[in-house]
């Protein structure tokens, strides 16, 4: 595809069962001026072979492999090759309203914005229900006017939208402005990008619409086996932080942050299974919850007291524990 | 160099466009420059511009598509050469020697600004002229002694207008002090306001009344929704500026919530009904936000604002049916026919029939003066 409005980057890995679906929600977009670069990041399930196959019935598909890396990687490796004004990063287990590049388009060029986030909603394949969380966009705490800021956002801003790529559209020279970037590391390798171009953007605007349904209780999904990478949650916070302190931006941010990183600290605890749980536990309470700032705060300086609870719950029980020994 | 350059941004104002030129070519300042910036208008604006520039060559004429008040106004200072600008709005008159008095006192004093009183008038239909004198600092305590405003949040506090006063160019420019360039009239002047404040190491007001401001016309509605969130994006604009330095923002985020909370009280009275209930709703979550992040207090405020800001915060919809519903339905009922009486009524009393014999002559003889 010559001139490109909008490179499609997706990286595949091991994801057979679902990959047709979302490529061809993706060659079936109304928006016909694309390019879909698929980097499979080592799959051994055959994944390449439906890409090539599907990349020989249309010629906007580009196909690149890599050995494996992850989806950090692979993601980096799609921007290098990608050619579109926009770029974004969808998940191939996902699949898309036929509409969605074309909406997400007309807003970003209405508004002349640096990124627009679109509503979605995740479909949970066991019970084949869509369900709508508000978390994914919190509408109340978005100005009724756009385009806007980080600023502008009456909650932490890093909880009025998630921290993940697919449900936005960028603008490349945007991206390439601030050199935004993948972390590659096993999971939470898009969380970097995601809030620094938050917090950089002057300009950000919103599709209330759903277009974009996530899948949830596939077992091959790469939430459930967070017990290799356990850490990188640890490692993406940091990295945020050094950007925000780099951008002189982490003065205004720090409340924001240190409760977003309790939260986001607690919920990695939460999802993770025994025995890397009470590795990660140890960990908190010994290194991390004081290396992110949350020990030593006032409990009014916590937007969530129940996190805050927890927190100190924690640290009362991992005492207990160490006493105990 | 030329002394002061004055700008005048210019959008479909032919009715009123002579009284303001004649009233800035009369200046006893002679070393001016008047930079006349036509914003696309669609009547004869330009007309008369051109005609007045052929008569005098300190008039520049810069025109262009219309762009907004923002963009006008920083096309006039990218071209201003003066050591002082002023801006004059051109349905607005200025008197005879407020350039003359202004840059004297800037000079002598070495100041980034000065500012002055000004009235604001209002003519009827037959022309008669109400005229009414603004201080703008209504404690009267602060006249003619060195003010140093990037240490002083309180100026913040003074009647805000751009126009009463000049600013030296240098300022302007060290720290490149524009508009936001945002579509129409859209509020542009709080952002340049904010900006002299923030940066002016020396200033100075004088309490003698040079500027005269035209309110014929303060009851307009807005119907337009992109116009009624203007003034929020205004001040998100200032906010940016304010926070490009911590020391600074810590400095003025008293007085930025402060200044904001004014003008969303007015948005909300001057706004159509039908966005009165999600303005409040929204000027609710942006203070309690404000408030979270310890931008200001209690405090801050008087007991009567704070109770109203606080009441929005916390209820805004309760704030909503018993401050806002249901005085722009009172206010439906008054209108128009006990308002009508109530003119009546001030029109047959012996001070305004006194009023009026007065000022007779003096109207009709400016009126002359005026047409020719």
């Amino acid at each position: 595809m010559e001139n490109p409005k909008i490179s499609v980057i997706i990286p595949v890995y091991n994801v057979k069962a679902y990959l047709k679906q979302c490529i061809t929600s993706v060659t079936g977009q109304s928006m016909r001026e694309i390019e879909i670069i698929c980097i499979d990041d080592g799959s051994t399930d055959g994944s390449v072979d439906i890409l090539h196959e599907l990349s020989a019935q249309d010629d906007r598909i580009r196909v690149i492999e890599q050995e494996n890396k992850g989806a950090g990687a692979a993601r980096n490796c799609g921007m290098r090759a990608a050619a579109g004004d926009f770029l974004i990063f969808l998940d191939s287990d996902d699949f898309f309203e036929s509409d969605m590049l074309q909406k997400a388009y007309e807003k970003i060029e209405a508004y002349q914005a640096d990124f627009v986030v679109f509503g979605s909603d995740q479909y949970y394949m066991d019970k084949d229900e869509y369900v709508r969380n508000p978390w994914v966009l919190q509408q109340k705490d978005i100005p009724p006017y756009m385009p806007f800021s980080h600023r502008e956002l009456t909650d932490n801003v890093f909880k009025v939208f998630v921290g993940w790529a697919w449900d936005k559209l960028y603008r490349r020279s945007f991206v390439e402005r601030y050199q935004l970037y993948f972390q590659e590391q096993r999971t939470t390798n898009d969380l970097l990008f995601v809030f620094s171009a938050l917090v950089l953007a002057k300009r950000i605007a919103v599709v209330p619409e759903v277009l974009a349904h996530q899948r949830r209780g596939g077992t091959e999904s790469l939430s459930v086996t967070r017990e290799q990478s356990w850490f990188c949650f640890y490692d993406a916070l940091t990295a945020l932080r050094d950007r925000l302190v780099r951008e002189n931006l982490y003065w205004e941010l720090e409340q924001d942050y240190i409760n977003y990183a309790l939260h986001f600290s607690l919920w990695n605890l939460k999802t993770l299974a025994s025995p890397t749980k009470e590795l990660l536990q140890k960990k908190l309470c010994e290194e991390w919850f004081a290396a992110l700032g949350i020990s030593g705060k006032e409990k009014s300086y916590f937007y969530n007291q129940g996190e805050y609870q927890d927190y100190c719950d924690l640290i009362k029980g991992q005492k207990e524990w160490k006493q105990k020994r | 160099m030329t002394k002061v350059s004055i700008i005048l941004p210019i959008y479909n104002v032919a009715q009123y466009l002579r009284e303001c030129l004649d009233s800035v070519t009369r200046q006893t300042l002679h070393d001016i420059e008047i930079i006349c910036v036509n914003d696309g208008s669609t009547d004869e604006s330009l007309d008369i511009i051109n005609e007045y520039a052929k008569k005098d060559d300190r008039i520049v004429v810069i025109t262009g598509p219309n762009a907004g008040y923002g963009k006008a106004m920083n096309k006039g200072l990218d071209r201003a050469t003066g050591e002082y600008v002023g801006i004059v709005e051109p349905d607005d008159y200025v008197s005879l020697t407020m350039y003359e008095d202004l840059y004297d006192v800037a000079v002598r004093n070495d100041l980034d600004l000065v500012k002055a009183d000004f009235y604001r008038f209002s003519r009827n239909e037959k022309g008669d002229m109400n005229l009414s004198y603004v201080a703008i600092d209504s404690t009267k305590t602060r006249y003619h002694t060195l003010l140093h405003p990037c240490e002083d949040p309180s100026m913040i506090k003074f009647v805000m207008n751009t126009w009463s006063g000049i600013y030296r160019r240098d300022m302007l420019e060290q720290y490149h002090i524009r508009h936001h360039e945002t579509p129409g009239a859209s509020f542009q002047d709080n952002g340049f306001f904010f900006q002299t404040m923030i940066y002016a190491k020396r200033a100075m007001i004088i309490d003698r009344p040079y500027y005269r401001n035209r309110r014929d016309n303060p009851n307009s509605s807005v119907k337009n929704k992109e116009k009624v969130y203007c003034i929020n994006v205004e001040y998100d604009y200032i906010r940016d500026i304010l926070m490009q330095d911590e020391a600074v923002w810590n400095r003025f985020k008293v007085m930025f919530n402060w200044k904001k909370y004014h003008n969303c009280m007015f948005t909300i009275s001057r706004i159509a009904d039908e966005f009165k209930k999600e303005y409040v709703q929204r000027m609710s979550s942006e203070f309690r936000r404000a408030y979270s992040q310890g931008e200001f207090t209690k405090d801050d405020f008087t007991q009567l604002e704070w109770s109203r800001l606080s009441m929005i915060m916390e209820k805004p919809d309760e704030y909503y049916n018993q401050n806002v519903k249901n005085a722009a339905a009172a206010k439906k009922k008054k209108d128009p026919s006990s308002a009508q009486k109530e003119l009546e009524a001030i029109k047959n009393s012996t001070t305004y029939k006194v009023g009026k014999a007065i000022m007779k002559v003096p109207c009709a003889v400016k009126r002359r003066l005026t047409r020719k």
